[in-house]
């Protein structure tokens, strides 16, 4: 527990007692359910865009690939939580490592541009598959069991689900990045080149990199069914991808629990926006705009400037 | 024989077709990559707000052919304007930001025109119908205008980028901006005007593919992946390249769309640079050493 600090325990503390407030809404938990999980796999694309200074634009296919696997199980009869979690690290520990292999052997844009198409196969893949539905892609799916017995059916329930899934993911990257992976990586983030004139082995560094990401991601798309209880392919199209990397712009490159309150920002003003206007997307775009050019460092960075006010 | 005439050299022909106006996004596209470092990815709705332009002005002027020197103008003031309220303040800084600037723009200027002119498809009507006896085959009229007027000016942009100071200026901005600052030239100007071409171009390959295509607030997102794989497979800032992926590209589609649904087509596509990238990893005509 170390590895957390007591300020983040803290923080987790208390949105386990979230359920407990008074006048909670169905509604408002799965919303909180949604901002937690888009924040959970904003905080694993970090890892990749914030520290070892990759841009995916490919993580919705882990995402979506994810998703997939629990509908498929689910589909078949298959309810456990386990299952279709192991079942989704399977297939898209697979997918991963073939795009990470290909695609950290280059830089920059062409990292970006190779995870895309990439992820643009899959989703032209299950888009038009009409095994796996189609355009509909996979509904109606039943609710998922943790234990024999204990079945994931009210938002509460849905809602620990996310949490914990959030607490082992972000335990998982704060481990990452205190070790001494984590620091070559932002060696290669800092200069590439000289991280392998150190003797590192860049590549494989990276490809540990982008697979972490992509399980952790590809986990989160897992949870996704057990809410929703469907999968569809618009989860993979790469505008979605676009979303994961704005909410880590917008909560602050390189910081992990920026980039969950990013996410967490993200989903809620979606909602918040979409059910006033039906013009939303110029308020995200221009939040995003407003962001990039006037602060850079995301939200987490406006804390920095505070606290240096309050220092002077 | 027959096979060869009524199947084969048509869809051969309407690949080259759209082959053209493709390298006409492209090119823009690869320019653009050349100065800012940053893939445009606001460069499809330009291309989409090219054609709504041209909808809006023939509404106005029932011309096609006003529409198409008034919509390229009225974008590239667009444009214009984008590059300097929003591109011009992130130069110096990681071209991850100018990734996300123009991701935001794109949302923005997709949503705009939805709200504008709405979501449904809408159709432009060729100025002019008819076809020519062409090899032995009929040809519409206006698809010939339409490979005809993208060749003619892709060769003119050939000809200004050899042959004009302007467009040599231009190249030495995509090689070496900083230098090109340091030899007196206003270099903030260059990348406004070139960026506000790079609009122009796309728009009026949008206005261009309107009557074969349908217009909708979304059809940019389908070309900009498709540029994407052209810049990428013509290899990096290589403007002749793209141009020469884009007829590939083009053709390629065409005649896979004979024998594949289209789903098969699409992944043939991004097999075809998957591959490309893997065997050739800077592209068919990028050079060592660029934007790397």
């Amino acid at each position: 527990m170390s590895v957390l600090g007591w300020r983040a325990l803290l923080v987790f503390a208390l949105l386990a007692a979230l359920p407990l407030v008074p006048g909670m809404s169905r509604y408002y938990l799965l919303l909180a359910f949604d901002a937690l999980l888009f924040g959970a796999i904003a905080m694993s694309l970090d890892l990749l865009m914030g520290y070892t200074g990759l841009v995916s634009f490919g993580h919705a296919a882990f995402y979506g690939l994810g998703a997939y696997a629990t509908a498929i199980l689910m589909e078949r009869g298959v309810q456990s939580v386990w299952a279709c979690v192991g079942f989704a690290v399977v297939v898209v520990g697979l997918y991963a490592l073939v795009v990470s292999y290909f695609a950290t052997a280059r830089r920059g844009i062409y990292f970006a541009l190779l995870t895309l198409i990439f992820a643009e196969v899959v989703y032209t893949f299950f888009r038009y598959t009409q095994t796996f539905g189609g355009s509909d892609g996979i509904q109606g799916l039943p609710d998922a069991t943790v234990l024999p017995g204990l079945v994931i059916d009210t938002p509460t329930r849905k809602y620990y689900l996310v949490l914990a899934y959030l607490l082992i993911a972000y335990a998982i990257c704060r481990v990452v990045v205190a070790s001494h992976f984590g620091r070559v990586l932002v060696a290669i983030r800092e200069n590439e080149d000289r991280a392998r004139f150190l003797g590192y082995n860049v590549p494989r560094y990276k490809m540990g990199a982008c697979m972490i990401s992509a399980l952790l991601t590809g986990v989160g798309g897992a949870i996704y069914p057990m809410r929703s209880a469907f999968a569809t392919p618009d989860l993979m199209l790469w505008t979605e991808s676009g979303e994961f990397i704005i909410s880590v712009m917008i909560g602050g490159l390189g910081t992990l629990v920026g980039p969950i309150i990013g996410g967490a920002f993200f989903t809620i003003l979606r909602d918040k926006v979409s059910s006033i206007v039906d013009w939303y997307f110029i308020v995200i775009g221009g939040v995003l705009i407003v962001i990039v050019l006037f602060m850079p460092r995301g939200l987490l960075g406006l804390r920095r400037i505070f606290s240096r006010r309050a220092a002077a | 024989m027959d096979y060869v005439l009524t199947v084969l050299l048509p869809q051969l022909l309407h690949g080259l077709v759209f082959g053209a106006a493709l390298g006409l996004l492209a090119l823009g596209l690869t320019v653009i990559f050349g100065l800012l470092g940053v893939m445009n990815f606001a460069h499809g709705e330009l291309y989409m707000l090219g054609a709504y332009a041209g909808i809006a002005v023939i509404g106005v002027a029932h011309s096609f052919w006003v529409a198409l020197i008034a919509a390229p103008i009225l974008v590239g003031l667009v444009a214009a304007v984008t590059e300097m309220t929003t591109l011009r303040p992130i130069y110096r800084r990681e071209p991850l930001y100018g990734l996300i600037l123009t991701f935001g723009l794109a949302l923005v200027f997709r949503e705009g025109a939805r709200q504008i002119w709405g979501g449904d498809m809408r159709r432009v009507l060729p100025p002019f119908t008819g076809s020519t006896p062409l090899l032995g085959m009929t040809y519409p009229n206006y698809r010939l205008f339409l490979l005809a007027a993208s060749s003619l000016i892709l060769f003119a942009l050939w000809l200004f980028f050899t042959r004009t100071r302007a467009g040599v200026v231009v190249r030495a901005a995509v090689q070496d901006a900083e230098m090109l600052d340091g030899l007196g030239v206003d270099v903030r100007r260059v990348f406004t005007l070139t960026f506000a071409a790079s609009g122009a171009l796309a728009a009026l390959a949008g206005l261009l593919l309107a009557p074969i295509f349908t217009v909708y607030p979304q059809m940019g997102v389908e070309m900009i992946l498709l540029a994407f794989i052209v810049v990428i497979l013509g290899g990096m800032g290589s403007m002749g390249g793209s141009v020469v992926a884009a007829f590939i590209i083009g053709v390629a589609q065409s005649l896979f769309s004979l024998w594949m649904n289209p789903q098969r087509v699409a992944i043939a596509i991004f097999g075809i640079m998957i591959v490309v990238l893997i065997v050739r990893p800077r592209g068919l005509f990028g050079r060592e050493g660029v934007l790397e």
